[in-house]
């Protein structure tokens, strides 16, 4: 009886835990472009006649120790706080190294190496679901310097700021810039987290705010205007929208025959069967109900947050 | 003898009136911060975690206002925040964005707030702990500067199940 009663309790832990949370997003504190360009921490790219100024992090990283003091201060608060972050600097340094060991890497068997299409390339950079983006200026009058501090929380998918806090410090005649940074991150991460926590609680009662794009492949049978199941195709897609989002919550950004693009789409965050979802998931189930009417089609997600459905085949 | 009897009855009278009279004075207190009769200012950014603020209470008694200011400063930092200032001070919201917590979860926090009840563990004096003391009308407002340990009330809180944490629900 008690074998029974432990394997019970067991296996209710064990559903508890795979079925009882949502997909945790990932958060990674980054210094804005505008602090990098700033500071001389950026690659310049001639894009067809344009110069492209982008941020250089790893240069940022290695040279300034400001940018690292803030970093880790962000880091250490957010841990205390029960939600630990991607580290920017040793997500660079994973980089480097996977790169080095897929390109060293080949088949026992036959020799052949590691396959890589220009997109999973492409897909190889630092990455969250979160980004905390960081830009400070040290304000200096006379013998007096204060920190003006600006920390933005962005949703990497929707391209919303869904937190933020800002604000300048008291001036001060003798601290240090380090002491002057430090206390401005003890002042605003108690409200970032509180407007960041208010997010998470808007999606635990609305849903995941994701965005799902529709295209097709140029050599593909359907378009959006095709005739399936008695209706065009875009709305066929739309109701079935309606009927699997969060209180039917979603938007239809742009619609052509070609594509289609669905913003604040709120999905659930967990499916029929309880367990968690996102993007990928959902997009899948649509997926499934599109090849089920004889549409072929192909989901390439990005992260948590969005999805495309290519119709016309894998 | 009968004296004696009416100077120990006197004296009874006397310590019986006071001590309710202190008793009802400290209900008053009580009263004053379940409606929010106190006045929360920042007075400077403290160490990470805390929050050194300053806290105006009133009370016809000065040792009571003084002695309210603690409880007063829990309750600010759980249910209203405070607005930035000098110092550079930003503003500090809540620790609960639900208006109706205090009434959800009264049984705890009556526990949470009683006299030298729990929350005397998350805040302290700070400072040379000097108050400020005014006369307004025919009561006392006082001004004390306290330390609140808020990092360590959010996670008593969030343990005891009051108030969600950031990671709650993933």
């Amino acid at each position: 009886m008690k074998k029974i009663l432990l394997v019970c309790s067991i296996a209710l832990t064990a559903i508890s835990t795979t079925f009882g949370q949502a997909k945790k997003p990932t958060i990674m504190v980054v210094p804005s472009d505008n602090w990098c360009i700033k500071n001389g921490y950026f690659m310049e790219f001639d894009n067809q006649g344009t110069t492209i100024k982008i941020p250089d992090y790893k240069k940022a990283l290695q040279e300034d120790s400001d940018v690292l003091l803030v970093i880790s201060a962000i880091n250490n608060m957010m841990t205390e706080r029960g939600f630990p972050l991607k580290n920017l600097e040793s997500v660079l340094k994973t980089l480097e190294s996977d790169a080095a060991e897929d390109n060293m890497m080949t088949s026992k068997d036959s020799g052949s190496d590691i396959e890589e299409t220009p997109m999973d390339k492409l897909k190889k950079v630092a990455k969250a679901d979160i980004i905390m983006q960081l830009t400070w200026t040290v304000n200096t009058t006379g013998p007096k310097k204060s920190v003006t501090f600006i920390l933005q929380g962005l949703d990497a998918y929707t391209d919303k700021q869904i937190a933020g806090a800002q604000g300048t410090g008291a001036p001060s005649f003798t601290a240090e810039t380090p002491v002057l940074l430090q206390e401005a991150v003890t002042a605003h991460i108690d409200n970032f987290n509180a407007s960041l926590q208010t997010h998470f609680e808007d999606m635990f009662e609305n849903g995941r705010e994701v965005i799902v794009k529709i295209q097709k492949w140029s050599d593909s049978e359907f378009d959006l205007e095709s005739e399936v199941n008695g209706d065009e195709l875009s709305y066929v897609i739309e109701d079935w929208m309606a009927a699997n989002t969060v209180k039917n919550r979603f938007s239809v950004l742009d619609v052509t025959e070609n594509m289609m693009t669905f913003e604040q789409v709120r999905m659930p965050l967990y499916n029929a069967q309880g367990r968690a979802l996102d993007t990928r998931g959902f997009a899948r189930e649509l997926s499934k109900y599109l090849a089920g009417l004889g549409v072929p089609n192909k989901v390439v997600v990005k992260g948590l947050g969005r999805a495309t459905i290519i119709l016309g085949g894998k | 003898m009968m004296k004696q009897i009416s100077l120990f009855s006197t004296l009874m009278l006397f310590f019986v009136f006071t001590s309710t009279a202190q008793i009802n004075k400290q209900k008053k207190a009580d009263k004053d911060t379940e409606n929010w009769r106190y006045e929360i200012e920042c007075v400077g950014i403290g160490k990470p975690g805390t929050k050194v603020i300053k806290v105006w209470s009133y009370s016809k008694k000065a040792t009571i206002a003084i002695n309210q200011a603690k409880k007063n400063a829990v309750h600010g930092i759980i249910f209203q925040g405070y607005a930035g200032g000098a110092q550079g001070c930003t503003n500090q919201k809540p620790l609960t964005n639900d208006p109706a917590l205090e009434q959800q979860k009264a049984e705890f926090f009556e526990d949470f707030f009683k006299n030298e009840g729990k929350y005397m563990k998350f805040v302290s004096t700070s400072g040379d702990g000097t108050p400020t003391t005014m006369k307004v009308g025919k009561e006392y407002k006082i001004g004390v500067v306290v330390t609140v340990m808020v990092d360590l009330l959010r996670k008593d809180l969030e343990d005891a199940g009051i108030i969600k944490g950031l990671s709650s629900g993933f």
